[in-house]
């Protein structure tokens, strides 16, 4: 576990990142969505706040506050979900 | 053709290929992030205060929010505090005397006949505060078992205490044993940031310098320190600066106030900074002294931290500081070396607390008020009641005193990244939106118990912490209790 605890952690979430939205890019080809630049930002956004939440879980539980936890995880999980939903209606514009 | 089909196919699997990798990237950065999250959670590293006595808890960028003015405000002729009759340590034992001896409120001496015949309020709660330790002393013997372990840590914690200063005037008491001339000191900048970096390196977590405002200094002595009780204090000409040092409670057991936590820990390392500090200057050949926690002052506090730009003094009439919220716990030496202060900073505090309140709603006794501030010897603050909450500290089973404002405090948490976002994002908001929507996540996302679970069993509570007892506290996996 010595992987979470160093900079190490960050450069492979970094790898990762960029291999995540490669893939993004790809399948964005196949369902031909026009992809436009401020779309980009809308998506990277909402992976940083996607991702932001979960951290937010798993700190909160690390801390011993599991009712911040599991507010969090309700109330981050909503919007995580609402956001994505209108983003995917927004990335279909064309 | 069948090349171009091969061809085909090969880019497709390398399409899908990397497609399935970006996705289960991105499935295992998520569960990655949660994992950190949870190490970062758990970390002793965010506990502040505790990463090396190197200064590098004093990590908020204090330039930033640096002022000329200090938060509080004078508002009309401006006096110091009694000692002896507003310091209520100080006339709670008269008080207790009082009554043992059964005797009424005219029979007192001076100057307390006066001050209880002119606050009957103050004498009631007062009254009150003796009669709670009463009131609990019996379940005490049998609950108090719960809180072995904590009376053992806390009373183990004060164990080790300076030799203290003596009764000697300060024109003697404050200057070094060795007759002589001080040390040429070459400029005050530097000699601030070497006595920055020692007071590190004897333990201090935050130091901070002030130029003493004589209105900080008791018009009467509380303790006796040198100073003859029934005359009024002058304030010694020596006393030209102020130093602030100080630590932090022990983390865990502080969340599990009011019975888990204790003051002493904290004490005790600040004090020993002080002496030490102390030490350090007089060998310099510089007078100075310390004004230590519990209970050897001869100065208030919190507007001192305030000068030296350790914080800002919140609702609950303890400073709010960057790195450590609430849990501070100070001494202070004062001296004529020649220093460079320190400005006040503000970075949201007085605006954070009008809006939050959560102390006042948390704290049982009702002694912090939940309306605006209010003029005090000339300086407008919040004014608490420290009748209201000694009656609290003397009912409690636990270690004495509560502790609970300062662990309910929002600014009061570990140095992980939701509580430091949450910090900026506060410094920086001038609208203070961010604050009642902060306010509003923390009241739902860390609530307390209900401020009347607090009281012991007898007085309708549940006895009840602000968070459970660290693991190492627990006395009953420990010890066989009878209860």
């Amino acid at each position: 576990m010595w992987i979470f605890d160093g900079p190490l952690f960050w450069f492979v979430l970094g790898i990762l990142s960029c291999l995540a939205v490669t893939a993004f890019r790809l399948w964005a080809q196949d369902r031909r969505l026009h992809m436009t630049w401020w779309k980009w930002i809308g998506v990277i956004a909402w992976m940083a706040f996607a991702g932001a939440s979960l951290a937010f879980v798993g700190t909160s539980l690390g801390e011993g506050e599991a009712r911040a936890a599991i507010m969090g995880a309700l109330f981050a999980g909503v919007l995580v979900l609402v956001s994505g939903a209108l983003l995917w209606r927004v990335l279909q514009w064309r | 053709m069948l090349q171009d089909q091969q061809g085909e196919q090969r880019a497709v699997s390398r399409r899908s290929f990397l497609k399935a990798s970006g996705a289960a990237s991105a499935v295992l950065g998520a569960s990655g992030l949660g994992v950190w999250g949870y190490r970062h959670g758990k970390d002793p590293a965010t506990y502040s205060g505790c990463e090396g006595f190197q200064g590098a808890s004093q990590c908020f960028d204090r330039a930033r929010f640096s002022t000329h003015e200090p938060h509080y405000e004078v508002v009309g002729p401006t006096s110091r505090a009694n000692g002896r009759t507003e310091v209520i340590f100080s006339r709670m034992g008269i008080l207790g005397r009082a009554v043992r001896q059964g005797l009424a409120v005219e029979q007192m001496d001076e100057p307390w006949k006066s001050f209880y015949l002119a606050h009957p309020d103050t004498l009631a709660l007062d009254q009150l505060a003796l009669e709670a330790q009463a009131q609990t002393r019996a379940e005490a013997q049998t609950q108090g078992e719960r809180f072995i372990l904590t009376k053992a840590w806390s009373r183990a914690m004060s164990a080790v205490s300076p030799r203290g200063i003596g009764d000697a005037p300060p024109e003697e008491s404050d200057f070094p044993e060795r007759a002589g001339e001080p040390m040429r000191m070459k400029d005050p900048a530097a000699t601030a940031k070497l006595i920055k970096k020692v007071s590190y390196e004897f333990g201090s977590v935050l130091t901070g310098i002030a130029k003493l405002n004589p209105d900080w200094v008791y018009a009467y002595p509380f303790r006796r320190r040198g100073f003859p009780m029934d005359e009024p204090l002058e304030v010694p000409t020596h006393w030209e600066y102020a130093i602030v040092v100080g630590t932090p409670m022990s983390w865990d057991p502080l969340y599990a106030n009011p019975n888990f936590g204790t003051s002493e820990d904290a004490y005790s390392k600040s004090r020993i900074v002080a002496y030490r500090l102390v030490s350090f200057i007089k060998q310099l050949g510089y007078a100075a002294r310390p004004h230590t926690p519990g209970a050897d002052y001869d100065l208030m506090v919190p507007p001192i931290l305030v000068d030296a730009g350790i914080g800002e003094q919140g609702r609950h009439g303890v400073v709010v500081t960057p790195e450590l919220g609430s849990n501070y716990r100070p001494a202070i030496v004062t001296t004529n070396l020649p220093l460079a202060v320190d400005k006040p900073i503000r970075f949201g505090v007085q605006k954070f607390c009008r809006s939050c309140k959560i102390c006042a709603t948390q704290c049982p006794s009702g002694a912090i008020t939940k309306g605006d501030k209010c003029v005090v010897r000339g300086y407008r603050r919040y004014a608490i009641s420290p009748s209201k909450c000694l009656r609290f500290w003397n009912s409690n089973l636990g270690n004495m005193g509560c502790r609970i404002c300062v662990a309910a405090c929002p600014y009061t948490r570990k140095a992980n990244w939701i509580h430091r976002s949450a910090l900026q994002l506060t410094a920086h908001d001038p609208t203070g939106l961010s604050h009642r929507l902060l306010t509003g996540l923390q009241t739902r996302f860390y609530p307390g118990p209900e401020p009347q679970d607090y009281y012991a069993e007898s007085l309708g509570g549940k006895n009840a912490s602000y968070r459970p007892a660290p693991w190492w506290l627990r006395t009953e996996d420990f010890i066989e209790t009878s209860s």
